[in-house]
């Protein structure tokens, strides 16, 4: 049920997929693989941050259930000696399941409170990263040595994962499925019960939303799909770190998925896709990544609250305005 | 009875709001709940549905205990309540804010009957008139309770034009009608003398009378609740 016109689900759907196979066709640079391979896991994260962020709430751990995630897939890979593709489940399930006991102490509480809870969460889920259980998580020098991807048993062979293409098509499957459920479960009865809950969580309350226990579905969710991310992560980069689930990180979520719209599914696809591209543009300017982000954030803030999703929307009704206009003054002209 | 509330009260630190609470509801009637500012009569209405919860006594709907449970079973239950006309889902269409509340029980049937016309259903809320945001408002709560159930309304009139309050009356009648039970917090007088079968009246959370219409009109309790004793004035 599209709520306002616009990009149709299926149509920016079709657009997505097409766009990523487009990537491959178009280069097998293996520099270019990379940030497009980057750039669909940021999309599973932003997406996932905000279907969150649908029901008003900002979650600033999301990126730690990323952590869980990713730690989790590492540990069981190469402690347990699992494959791959068995702790791809398990790891995601894990982020979900300690989701649950996270989301009902932090959803007790909304708004800038909850912002804060989670945002100490993220801090001490870092900070146990970095100083807890250093013979298994691996302290302040990271957590190394993680394999690649095992080779995927088909009949009549196995696929493997050590180059970039094929990392890079896994990662894209990753990301389809994740948008496929995100973008469905925003145009069907619970996108519509999240708007109302971040417009008017109390009305939607006395209109029969058990806002809490929806509010924690969605928390659990999102951390799924983080985890998702962090799971692939692990196995991609092959070394974890406590930073990489650290603020700085979780700012460039946030700041991806704001600049493109947070009110929109569309919004973090458009970020993301604009701000990874602009951010490889300025490497020579890296240092400053963050002050330039702090800076686009403000001004998109200032000028277009909805993000770069709402500018097509914003141009045609200018336009409409001026050919509105343009009509009245001749009017004006006809009339006595 | 349908609803009945059972010696209700309701402190809120040093400030006892409603004090031992009794009152039934008929079903199928239009039940005023009037008094003077401060009477207590939005904290009852949010006892009811669950958005407080009581300091002592309980409320009974249909012969279960609803004081306790959260505001949405409560609902589910077959309590629905309306708040202001200003409070909607503001960026969500008319449409969306009947299919809000008709999605959650699967009632979409009926949704356009009563707002009316499809000439506003897709404008957003901000644009309606007051009378068509109270509308919109009523229709939530009536898609909410499909159950023939209990329409706890409050202040339907506040700001309307004659005419928009006449037309909301109506809608009112035609809920009744349809088998329908609403209590109404309302201060125009003339239109709750009007549209109740029954009226409670409450001063400083406590219950000083109920009776027909024109009971209430002629009780000197409610006479000096609402303009002050001729002693205290001589």
């Amino acid at each position: 049920m599209p709520r306002r016109p616009g990009l149709s689900p299926a149509l920016g759907f079709g657009l997505l997929a097409v766009a990523g196979v487009a990537v491959p066709v178009l280069t097998r640079d293996s520099y270019y693989l990379d940030v497009a391979t980057t750039m669909l896991m940021n999309l599973v994260l932003t997406l996932s941050l905000r279907f969150e962020m649908s029901t008003g709430q900002l979650n600033m751990a999301h990126i730690s259930f990323m952590g869980i995630g990713a730690y989790a897939s590492a540990l069981l890979v190469t402690r347990a000696g699992w494959s791959f593709w068995a702790s791809l489940v398990v790891a995601l399930l894990v982020a979900a399941l300690v989701a649950v006991p996270v989301g009902r102490i932090a959803l007790r509480v909304s708004g800038p409170y909850y912002f804060l809870i989670t945002f100490a969460f993220l801090e001490v889920l870092r900070l146990f990263f970095n100083n807890s259980f250093v013979d298994y998580l691996g302290g302040p020098s990271g957590l190394v040595e993680i394999p690649r991807p095992h080779p995927l048993p088909l009949s009549g062979g196995a696929i493997g994962f050590t180059g970039k293409l094929p990392q890079y098509w896994l990662m894209y499957v990753l990301c389809l499925v994740a948008a496929a459920v995100l973008i469905r479960l925003e145009y069907s009865r619970f996108g519509l019960v999240a708007s109302a809950i971040r417009q008017r969580d109390l009305l939607a309350e006395t209109l029969g939303v058990d806002v809490i226990r929806y509010k924690l579905g969605v928390f659990v969710l999102g951390s799924f799909f983080a985890g998702l991310a962090g799971v692939f992560f692990a196995h991609s980069h092959q070394v974890l770190h406590s930073s990489d689930f650290g603020l700085e990180p979780m700012v460039l979520l946030v700041v991806f998925t704001v600049i493109g719209g947070a009110q929109s599914v569309w919004g973090p696809v458009v970020g993301t896709l604009v701000l990874s591209v602009t951010s490889e543009l300025l490497r020579e300017l890296h240092h400053y990544e963050i002050l330039v982000y702090g800076a686009v954030l403000m001004v998109v803030m200032l000028v277009f609250p909805e993000g770069l999703v709402s500018l097509p929307g914003r141009i045609a009704r200018a336009l409409d305005r001026r050919r509105g206009s343009k009509a009245r003054a001749v009017g004006a002209r006809v009339a006595p | 009875m349908l609803l009945e509330l059972r010696g209700v009260s309701k402190r809120f630190g040093g400030l006892q709001a409603v004090t031992g609470l009794s009152m039934t509801v008929a079903p199928r009637t239009i039940h005023g709940l009037i008094g003077p500012n401060g009477a207590g009569k939005s904290t009852v209405f949010n006892l009811l549905t669950g958005v407080l919860p009581l300091s002592s006594g309980e409320i009974v709907f249909k012969g279960a205990r609803v004081s306790g449970l959260r505001p949405s079973e409560i609902c589910r239950r077959g309590i629905a309540r309306t708040f202001q006309a200003t409070t909607l889902f503001r960026e969500s269409t008319v449409l969306d804010n009947v299919l809000i509340a008709s999605h959650l029980h699967a009632a979409k049937a009926f949704v356009p009957t009563l707002i009316g016309t499809a000439a506003y259903r897709d404008k957003e809320r901000s644009v309606c008139t007051g009378a068509q945001g109270l509308l919109v408002s009523l229709g939530l709560a009536d898609v909410a309770d499909q159950r023939a159930g209990n329409l706890p309304h409050r202040e339907p009139l506040a700001g309307l034009t004659a005419q928009e309050s006449a037309d909301t009356m109506a809608v009112l009648r035609a809920l009744r009608a349809e088998g329908k039970t609403i209590l109404l917090v309302e201060h125009d007088m003339r239109a709750v003398m009007g549209l109740c079968d029954v009226i409670t009246v409450l001063d400083h959370g406590v219950r000083i009378a109920e009776g027909t219409p024109r009971d209430i009109q002629a009780n000197p309790a409610v006479i000096e609740a609402y303009l002050g004793a001729e002693e205290s004035r001589a």
